[in-house]
């Protein structure tokens, strides 16, 4: 559902992303890995169609991001690490606009508007002005907003981030739901137990390269220790440098 | 609608709607004080404009000629301006505006982005031409008893005439930003901007256009009409507007002009949008990629903070603000204007030919001692309010690492009070005592003065520190947004009130001492004594102003904090 071929994204003589190639099975929840400043953001960035590879392509429900970039953004729904919401809509109003980007129209959309927000328990915030919105409820609105028009893939960054417990665990269950529904879910994240609890598959980068890929089970094999926890495994694989996230993480 | 490119301009309607429904406090007196403004200039505007007209009018087909040549030359200004600014605003709105992230992200064509960016630009960039040209059109109209299809054309014309400068200006930064990182590209263009406005006013002061009107200074009419004339202008979008105005003027149609205004305005807008569809997204990409910045470590200002005697506090917050502030080109490049501003100012009384009026210009010279009071008055309220007034918020989201700091909001706010009184009071004395030495002044005059521009600059600065922070903005993605704000329009009401009140508690003794004096009779004791209290008064007013400025906004901090 999305696939990421041999992608390159240099900035001058710097490679933030070198050659990453990766592939989302729908249904599937896909971990992608790294320490700070591995190229996480950069590649979920050129997925979404906000920055051009250097090199590479992506594919999203068959539509290269490149050529049809309509049809592909039109499958997608991105969560960014830092989202753009406009602070003087209310969040209806925010929805709605939203829903009129993907050209869903009609007395449905309204119905479509309130099931998200019923989902996200933001129901009753539906008349009030984003800017009077804590960290989390914006970050439960943008979403709202991302499977609203009922994408066949979605790429998101850092989801748990400032989320309380009971926000956290919303979200884990409705990417579940949608995974069961058919949902190809590349999910950027530096939490490793999330990882290790929902993804079926994980892709760990570091310097821009993709350095093991595959289930829990077979990165655990990869790296040499079967029983290992997710964190010994994620640190031996990067080395020093995640020794420093780790401890932020903490 | 929903396909229409108009659609992606509702989040801006709406919000203005929802911004309207739920008015903060403050809201309805700064939209009442830019209201009252507004019209001020509006009437101004059309009023001069009548004159102009009216005067005109007297010299038939002579004032005929001037009339369509002003036309075109006002035309001629807003190209220039329109171009520019169309330059600044795109890099925005097609750029760097964070919403894009948002908009780039959903499944829309390239080219209904495209449009509905470019009317944004064109309206952000051409309202304020619009504002300064209609009541001058108006103003010509009825003066002249225009027929309705001159109101017609006039509005009909200034679209295609705003649509092509802008176009040029946009196609401009798709080139900058291809070329260019968009972070740096802006600040080139703040800086190109800046001396570009510098060094056309100042060249407009050097050409001494007041001599135009000494009837002795000019060979002949023919030379005179000819220097207003270019063999150029013609080819420009400013001489078909200016036409088609004066032709509707007439009561005629100029379907020439009409036709190349609306052809060049259609070709540039079709040319405009396939090159964004070409190199749009190219440009945005290498907007969002951040190279390591270039930056000066300025370790002469470490090095002089070291040897000021002030706390280890003060110290590094004198050195934190100054460092941003240099290292910030969009702000201190305004003060490279603001130094042609005073140049002009100061060339100004270089200039003035006083001795024209032999009998008079002792006194009229004492005069403008105290007009350059109150001129250097207001530019130290303007000054303030820009630069001073947004100190606090600059803090912006990094306020919490004072407030969580050990540091007391007493020690923070004079330590911004320091920071801004300094290049203030350099500037404003320069100004005052400059500008006084150039035209003679009597040096009794000349003291009063410098005491009371120093005695005002603690007043001001103290007041926009204060007011500053008990209005601060913190989430302002700029100065000029916390400058614009409620609590800016409130210190500039202030302010100008202070400076009027110090101008009549200074001016009257001032002027009581000059007329004694040019009669060489001594001041009677009472009126010497009046004189006394009228300058204690003023100094009082300033003195108490400055502190309770400060005061008042050191308790706002303390209760923030709280």
């Amino acid at each position: 559902m999305i696939a990421v071929e041999h992608l390159v994204k240099q900035y001058g003589r710097f490679t933030a992303v070198d050659d990453v190639s990766l592939d989302v099975q729908p249904g599937e929840i896909h971990g992608f890995l790294g320490p700070n400043g591995a190229g996480k953001t950069t590649t979920l960035r050129m997925i979404a169609g906000l920055l051009k590879p250097t090199s590479g392509r992506v594919v999203v429900d068959g539509h290269d991001v490149a050529l049809e970039p309509e049809l592909a953004k039109s499958s997608l729904g991105f969560i960014p690490d830092r989202p753009f919401i406009y602070e003087k809509l209310t969040a209806g109003e925010f929805l709605r606009f939203h829903a009129g980007l993907y050209g869903l129209d009609g007395d449905g959309v309204l119905d479509r508007v309130h099931e998200m927000l019923d989902l996200f328990e933001l129901r009753r915030w539906e008349h009030e002005l984003v800017e009077s919105f804590s960290h989390g409820m914006k970050q439960r609105l943008v979403m709202c907003a991302a499977f609203l028009h009922r994408p066949r893939a979605v790429a998101v960054d850092e989801p748990m981030v400032g989320l309380d417990p009971r926000g956290a665990r919303l979200i884990k269950d409705v990417f579940r739901r949608m995974s069961d529904r058919g949902v190809a879910i590349l999910m950027s994240t530096h939490t490793l137990e999330v990882a290790h609890e929902m993804c079926h598959r994980l892709s760990i980068i570091l310097k821009g390269k993709i350095i093991a890929q595959g289930t829990v089970d077979e990165i655990r094999r990869l790296a040499g220790g079967a029983d290992d926890h997710l964190t010994s495994v994620f640190l031996r694989l990067t080395g020093g440098s995640a020794l420093q996230e780790l401890d932020e993480a903490v | 609608m929903k396909g229409a490119f108009t659609y992606l301009l509702l989040p801006a309607i709406w919000s203005s709607r929802n911004r309207a429904a739920r008015r903060q406090p403050g809201d309805l007196t700064r939209a009442f004080v830019f209201a009252a403004m507004g019209i001020g200039v509006f009437a101004a505007l059309f009023f001069a404009a009548s004159w102009v007209t009216w005067q005109l009018n007297g010299y038939e087909e002579l004032g005929d000629y001037l009339l369509r040549l002003g036309l075109s030359w006002i035309f001629m200004t807003f190209l220039a301006f329109l171009t520019f600014s169309g330059i600044v605003t795109a890099l925005s709105t097609f750029f760097l505006s964070d919403d894009l992230r948002l908009l780039l992200t959903a499944p829309i064509a390239a080219r209904r982005l495209f449009y509905a960016r470019f009317a944004r630009t064109v309206a952000q960039s051409s309202w304020m031409v619009i504002v300064f040209i209609a009541p001058v059109l108006l103003g010509v109209g009825v003066v002249r008893c225009a027929p309705a299809t001159f109101y017609i054309t006039s509005a009909l014309t200034i679209l295609p005439f705003a649509i092509i400068p802008v176009a040029v200006g946009t196609a401009s930064t798709l080139l900058l930003v291809n070329v260019f990182p968009a972070r740096r590209a802006r600040e080139l263009l703040m800086l190109m901007g800046f001396l570009f406005v510098g060094s056309v006013v100042i060249l407009l002061r050097m050409l001494r256009p007041e001599q135009l009107m000494r009837a002795e200074s000019l060979p002949d009419l023919t030379g005179f009409f000819s220097t207003l004339q270019s063999p150029v202008t013609p080819l420009l979008p400013s001489f078909w507007a200016g036409e088609l105005v004066f032709a509707s003027l007439k009561g005629g149609w100029d379907l020439m002009h009409a036709g190349a205004i609306w052809s060049t305005a259609l070709v540039c807008c079709v040319g405009l949008r396939v090159a964004d569809e070409r190199w749009h997204f190219s440009g945005y990409s290498r907007s969002q990629e951040a190279p390591k910045a270039r930056f000066a470590h300025f370790r002469g200002i470490d090095l002089i903070a070291r040897i000021l005697p002030l706390s280890p506090v003060r110290k590094h917050l004198l050195i934190k603000d100054v460092k941003i502030f240099l290292r910030d080109v969009s702000q201190w490049s305004q003060l490279l204007l603001l130094l042609a501003l005073v140049l002009i100012y100061l060339y100004n009384f270089r200039v003035l030919d006083l001795g024209r009026i032999p009998y008079m210009s002792g006194f009229i010279k004492n005069i403008y001692a105290l007009v350059n009071l109150g001129m250097a008055g207001f530019v130290l309220a303007t000054v303030a309010v820009r630069f001073v007034f947004p100190m606090v918020s600059a803090e912006g989201r990094a306020f919490w690492l004072i407030r969580n700091s050990p540091v007391e909001m007493h020690d923070f706010l004079w330590s911004k009070f320091w920071t801004g009184l300094i290049p203030v009071l350099l500037l404003t004395e320069t100004l005052t005592v400059a500008a006084n030495e150039l035209l003679d002044v009597d040096p009794f005059l000349k003291s009063v003065a410098a005491v009371a521009i120093l005695f005002l600059s603690f007043a001001l600065v103290g007041l926009a520190t204060g007011i500053g922070a008990r209005y601060p903005r913190f989430t302002a993605d700029n100065p000029s947004e916390v400058s614009g704000s409620y609590g800016g329009v409130a210190f500039m009401v202030v302010a100008v009130l202070l400076v009027v009140a110090i101008i009549a508690l200074v001016g009257w003794p001032s002027m009581t001492y000059l007329y004694y004096q040019l009669r060489h009779r001594p001041i009677p004791a009472f009126r010497l004594a009046l004189m006394g209290a009228c300058y204690v008064a003023a100094m009082v007013l300033m003195v108490a102003t400055w502190l309770h400025g400060m005061r008042s906004g050191i308790r706002a901090l303390d209760a923030m904090s709280n």
